[in-house]
């Protein structure tokens, strides 16, 4: 009986390395890869209609919103979004919200024109990986309340 | 043979129940501590490893060309960092050695789940993680498809078994210091225990060697306490009943005393008128001759029983004296017979000048009873061999008759034993041979009873020298 002890210890000790597992699930696979980006354009019905531009990638929501600004090309849609000059828009995402700094007065653009960069911001943040259910932030360059208002993509909720 | 596992001593058993019960106790405390411990310890190494490999990903991933060429799948697995492999349909990169520990469980998970999977795994002694994620295309809308694109990561676990190997060693550390610890406890419990045992142990020996006063104070209100009071109340009716015993028995003797001396004054009067009338019966005729003569015997016999009685209660009161004074043995004994008549009938085996300090009376009490006995019950020849030795003087009296048997030889010296039923008109009183060792103590010497060589009864009487 008393010789079983060592043999007993060593089990207990050996019990507390590591042991190999079987396979768990460890949260949510990586997304990102995309053949283009989406951005969104206005019919002539004055609804948004998605336009997938084929760049081999998903691109920053940076490159998504100048690719935006350069507008519609000649593919039957139109922005409503005054052109503007080479001005960037300055995108800071954070959890919850993402704020776009737009090089743009409210009057340069139409509310059917906002939805346009929101829609194509968010679409490029899901794409990534980010969650849904984020805000958008879109602020002008003359205060405005508009510029304070949170918004989603009247496409995607 | 049997092997004792278990020690003997109360001591050394509670000593080793106690530390057998502590270092389990702490030995269990400290392997759970150091096992959840540990389990927690490769949890997180495991989560910030799986969220590295994934953040790496999904920072490369919206920059990476899709469909993905194979410098594409080269960056994203630069990016990710040694150890991994990224597939794309046919296509393939990897770095590092142990790729090929990437089991096939881990494939067809990543491959069914459409999540970030992980598998813990033991490789040559050493532990590893496999993280294995495919890469997903996400709609605008939040729809998920495959890409297509599956990266594995084998990352080591060995720096977290060196810690966790480093937990087990001093929990095993800590439970051993547990160890004098219950050493001591055990050895201050067992003396609190042992304690009051020891002293009833004393108590007890105190009763059993005849202090019935003995009494341990009982202390606290355990089962010792409990034990301790117990023994008291039995020591307490103990004395009690030896008491009421000796009381009794003190009784019984002041009875026979008072009796047989109430007995003497009539007993006087009776044998003078028997003394008249033996000097009577040679007128009478037969048969009133014959009644005279055998009231005459019994009123002797009476008289001899009563004397003997007194004898008897003169010793159990404590009230016997001695008369010492130095006589020669040989005399003495010689005189005993001649005074009975015996003289020729006797052997006397005697050296001369054997003197010793004795109560002369007494002596002739007891030879003339020892002989006697033989004369009676015995076949002749009666010797008496007296033997001088330093330290004590004997006296031998032995016969030719049967002997005694065995199952008499212990009860030979009891008050009113006799051995043959037969006998019992015989003119002993039954007290005789009680009387002479009484006698024989008196002296500080002893009287005893056994069987000759050549058959026939033989007492020793031995007398110690007073003066050694």
């Amino acid at each position: 009986m008393r010789r079983s002890w060592p043999a007993a210890l060593a089990l207990l000790l050996a019990g507390c390395g590591i042991q190999p597992s079987g396979v768990d699930d460890a949260g949510r696979a990586a997304t990102g890869v995309a053949p283009g980006v989406t951005l969104y354009f206005v019919d002539d019905d004055g609804r948004l209609q998605p336009q997938l531009r084929r760049i081999n990638r998903l691109g920053t929501i940076s490159e998504a919103l100048a690719l935006l600004l350069t507008g519609p090309g000649s593919s039957g849609l139109r922005t409503e979004i005054t052109p503007s000059g080479p001005a960037p828009i300055v995108v800071d995402p954070r959890p919850g919200l993402i704020r776009l700094m737009t090089p743009l007065a409210e009057y340069e653009v139409t509310p059917l024109g906002i939805d346009q960069i929101v829609c194509t911001a968010l679409g490029v943040w899901v794409q990534s990986g980010g969650a849904a259910d984020t805000r958008v932030q879109v602020t002008f360059t003359l205060a405005s309340p508009e510029s304070e208002r949170h918004r989603t993509c009247p496409r995607t909720g | 043979m049997t092997r004792r596992w278990w020690p003997r001593g109360l001591r050394i058993r509670l000593l080793v129940a106690f530390v057998l019960v502590a270092v389990t106790g702490a030995g269990a405390a400290a392997w759970s501590g150091a096992r959840s411990a540990s389990a927690a310890l490769v949890t997180v190494t495991e989560r910030r490893l799986t969220e590295a490999v994934a953040g790496q990903l999904n920072a490369l991933t919206p920059q990476l060309t899709y469909p993905p060429n194979q410098a594409a799948l080269d960056r994203l697995r630069a990016a990710v960092g040694t150890d991994t492999l990224v597939t794309y349909r046919a296509l393939r990169s990897a770095a590092g050695d142990h790729t090929a520990l990437v089991s096939d469980a881990l494939r067809d998970a990543v491959r069914s789940r459409d999540r970030l999977s992980t598998q813990r795994i033991s490789a040559g002694g050493v532990p590893w993680l496999l993280i294995g994620t495919p890469v997903m295309v996400t709609a605008p809308d939040g729809r998920q498809t495959r890409s297509g694109i599956e990266v594995y990561a084998v990352r080591d676990l060995a720096a977290v078994e060196q810690q966790v190997d480093g937990m087990t060693r001093s929990a095993a550390r800590t439970a051993a210091l547990a160890l004098p610890l219950a050493v001591l406890l055990a050895l201050s419990a067992a003396g609190s225990v042992l304690r009051p045992v020891r002293k009833l142990r004393d108590t007890a020996r105190r009763l059993a060697a005849g202090d019935l006063d003995a009494r341990s104070p009982p202390r606290g209100a355990d089962e010792l306490a409990d034990l301790t009071v117990t023994i008291n109340q039995m020591a307490g009716s103990l004395q009690e009943s030896m008491a009421g015993m000796r009381r009794m028995q003190a009784d019984a003797r002041r009875f026979a005393a008072d009796a047989s001396h109430e007995l003497r004054t009539p007993l006087s009067t009776l044998t003078a008128v028997v003394e008249v009338l033996a000097s009577a019966t040679d007128g009478m005729a037969d048969d009133a001759r014959e009644s005279a003569e055998l009231a005459i015997t019994e009123t002797h016999r009476l008289v001899r029983l009563v004397d003997d009685l007194m004898e008897v209660s003169r010793f159990d009161g404590g009230t016997a004296q001695l008369l010492m004074e130095e006589i020669d043995l040989a005399d003495a004994v010689r005189d005993s017979l001649r005074a009975r008549g015996w003289a020729g009938r006797v052997d006397l085996v005697a050296p001369p000048g054997t003197r010793l300090r004795v109560d002369r009376r007494r002596l002739d009490v007891i030879v003339a009873n020892l002989v006697g006995n033989a004369l009676r019950h015995g076949h002749p020849p009666v010797r008496v061999r007296i033997t001088d030795r330093p330290a004590l003087v004997s006296i031998e009296v032995t016969d030719r008759g049967p002997g005694l048997p065995g199952h008499v030889l212990p009860q030979v010296f009891e008050r009113f034993y006799k051995h043959d039923a037969a006998r019992s008109r015989t003119p002993g009183s039954g007290l005789g041979l009680a009387i002479a060792r009484e006698n024989a103590r008196l002296h500080g010497g002893d009287l005893t009873a056994g069987n000759a060589d050549g058959g026939g009864a033989r007492f020793v009487l031995h007398l110690p020298r007073e003066d050694t």
